[in-house]
């Protein structure tokens, strides 16, 4: 039975099965949040999303999430490069450790960072006595994202580092380029899908990180109220419609760019093209 | 719990007969057992429904708002069951459910089946009115649908660095305030309507005043540094030792002595609100259930001297002003003051109402600096 080509019947139903999986999983739930934000109309959708609370939530998720992403590429694409390139003592456990991140529940990410950077830890009273206000405020969600997206862009751009021969970059070397020249001219071009798809990856997870994100914004509205926590506010106080409005703008936010990456992937030069 | 294995292994080895090795078919037979496990979920809650007949036990299920844990679970429950052991000879079992006000109250709605509902604010009940599931007569009876009450104060650290006496206090530039997002607690609205109502009461004048009540209400929040999403978040932040006031529940500062032997000093300022908690039968459970009798004894039970003596031991005020052995603020207003909780509800908390206003208008310029509001705070 298992070794016949595909058309058997058992493959048929093992490819709808699989199919009606997705289905139920992903497809209909996202039908179901569409359908909730855009019933009413658009002029309802409108006025939800023009609300200045919604639309203040929404540009602070977007500019914090950018802003992770700026961070997140340069530290990212250094640690995969210090990783691959250099071997150092305690550079397997540093390995391992970089996944922690995704093991740990976010809100006890965002218990860790009010214990560190909290306006009564040394360290918070101390960047508090210099005006950097970090905990209750937007570079507390910053740094809450860092955390919780900190293994995309490595986990990324690491086994494309790996594959890469150094037979070029040494040649680019005897050619008398400068380091920062190998690195624009030679590396950089073969990196960046992977760079992209890390960064994108980690703005899609950003875009909903509630967990942490609650226990360090300050939740106040039109300055530290991201997203989710309005979401979640709406909701709690009856506003199911303005809840489904936001969520589907979010929600159309990260498919645009997974699809985007899957049209980066598919292009030559992607790395992980069919 | 015994039946998720065998379920796996009966699974497996019914694989192993027409599909060969066993490791291919493990994950089938695990998803069925799973997928069992989740279907037989209700079921199992149901089972509360036949522990009631023919037994001498009888259950009865609270659904209760979060801050009332404590005073029910270890002082009101036991000694109600002790009661009611000695009075019918049966034997009463609780099942205790809480949460949030809001999400408890659409818990019940939308199916979970307390007996009795015990909630923050008088509009969670209305809301299971709306539903059917409660007797549109609730607040006729005795207490007017209330089995406690208790006042909102401020919080503040040891020795009152700050100098917190009075509403107008928190404004100060140099305060940081705590207190929950009102769009996702309760609690929180009685407090910020304790700022709104003094504001809008201030002595001296002899109408309501909403302008001078925005006025507070926005010089406070510019103040506010963290809304957690409860009280109960809130207060934990202001243990782990954010902020320098937090505006709460009397009680709940009250229960951290009662619990861990630490008093939170606290003021009562000059003018504040009395909270006054609902709760009510769900008649839909009660008639499936069978327990009406019991369910109406406890809530008799809560609203007896002893009930409300035992409520004012975890820090609660008792319905019976005359039986309130703890200081009172100079002015006690209440929800009725302000004109009852629709009107603030629409007034303050809709879309576009006081709430909103706070953060999308800017302060109104005016000459007349704000009146303090008395120097009536005491220590608690």
């Amino acid at each position: 039975m298992r070794t016949e080509p595909s058309i058997s019947p058992g493959g048929l139903a093992i490819r709808g099965g699989v199919l009606s999986y997705l289905g139920v999983m992903v497809v209909l739930p996202l039908v179901a949040l569409a359908w909730g934000a855009c019933n009413l109309g658009p002029a309802a959708f409108w006025k939800e999303l023009s609300n200045p609370f919604a639309w203040h939530a929404l540009k602070l998720t977007i500019i914090t999430a950018l802003a992770m992403v700026v961070v997140n590429i340069i530290t990212g694409t250094a640690t995969a490069w210090v990783l691959v390139r250099y071997p150092f003592p305690g550079r397997g456990a540093m390995n391992a450790l970089i996944d922690l991140p995704f093991a740990v529940p976010t809100v006890v990410t965002g218990l860790m960072l009010v214990a560190l950077y909290g306006p009564t830890s040394t360290l918070g009273a101390i960047l508090g006595a210099h005006g950097w206000g970090v905990i209750y405020q937007s570079p507390g969600i910053v740094l809450a994202l860092l955390f919780v997206t900190y293994p995309f862009v490595i986990r990324s751009v690491q086994p494309v580092l790996y594959e890469m021969e150094d037979a070029e970059e040494e040649a680019a070397a005897t050619l008398g380029a400068s380091p920062w020249t190998t690195f624009r001219r030679v590396t950089l071009p073969t990196l960046w899908p992977a760079i992209v798809t890390g960064a994108g990856l980690s703005f899609s997870r950003a875009l909903g990180e509630f967990g942490s994100v609650i226990m360090v914004a300050g939740n106040r509205p039109l300055e530290t109220k991201t997203s989710p926590m309005y979401i979640f506010g709406e909701i709690e106080s009856g506003n199911r419609h303005g809840a489904m409005v936001v969520s589907a703008v979010l929600l159309a936010c990260s498919l645009g760019v997974l699809l985007a990456l899957n049209l980066l992937q598919r292009r030559p030069g992607g790395d992980h093209g069919r | 719990m015994s039946g998720r294995p065998d379920a796996a292994d009966a699974g497996s080895r019914e694989g192993a007969n027409d599909r060969g090795p066993a490791g291919r078919t493990k994950p089938v037979a695990l998803a069925a057992a799973l997928a069992c496990a989740t279907l037989m979920l209700p079921v199992a809650g149901c089972a509360p429904v036949d522990a009631n007949q023919g037994r001498d036990v009888d259950v009865l299920t609270i659904g209760a708002y979060s801050v009332v844990r404590e005073a029910l679970h270890q002082g009101l429950l036991p000694a109600f069951a002790a009661k009611w052991k000695a009075k019918t000879g049966r034997v009463v079992r609780f099942e205790e459910s809480y949460n949030a006000s809001g999400a408890q109250s659409r818990a019940i709605a939308s199916g979970f089946d307390a007996d009795i509902a015990i909630l923050s604010l008088e509009s969670d009940v209305d809301n299971l009115v709306k539903a059917g599931l409660v007797d549109k007569t609730w607040k006729d009876g005795p207490g007017k649908g209330m089995v406690t009450r208790s006042l909102v104060v401020i919080g503040v650290r040891p020795g009152n660095p700050k100098k917190i006496a009075v509403w107008d206090d928190l404004a100060k530039p140099d305060v940081s305030v705590l207190y929950p997002d009102p769009k996702t607690s309760g609690g929180a609205r009685w407090n910020i309507n304790a700022i709104y109502g003094a504001g809008m009461l201030r002595e001296g004048k002899d109408k309501p005043d909403p302008a001078a009540a925005v006025d507070l209400l926005r010089r406070v929040q510019a103040r506010v540094v963290n809304m957690d999403s409860s009280g109960r978040q809130s207060m934990a932040t202001f243990e782990r030792g954010t902020g320098d006031a937090v505006v709460t529940y009397e009680n709940e500062l009250l229960l951290q002595d009662k619990l861990k032997g630490e008093a939170v000093p606290y003021v009562i300022p000059a003018s504040t609100l009395q909270i006054e908690s609902p709760a009510a039968i769900v008649e839909d459970s009660v008639k499936r259930h069978g327990n009406r009798k019991v369910a109406e004894a406890f809530l008799e039970y809560m609203r007896s001297d002893e009930g409300q003596d035992l409520l004012v031991d975890w820090g609660f005020r008792p319905l019976d002003p005359t039986r309130d052995r703890r200081p009172l603020p100079l002015k006690l207003f209440s929800m009725a003051d302000l004109g009852g909780w629709p009107k603030i509800k629409k007034s303050v908390y809709d879309p576009g109402g006081v709430w909103d206003k706070l953060f999308t208008t800017k302060a109104p310029k005016t000459n007349d600096a704000p009146k303090r509001l008395g120097t009536g705070g005491r220590a608690g």
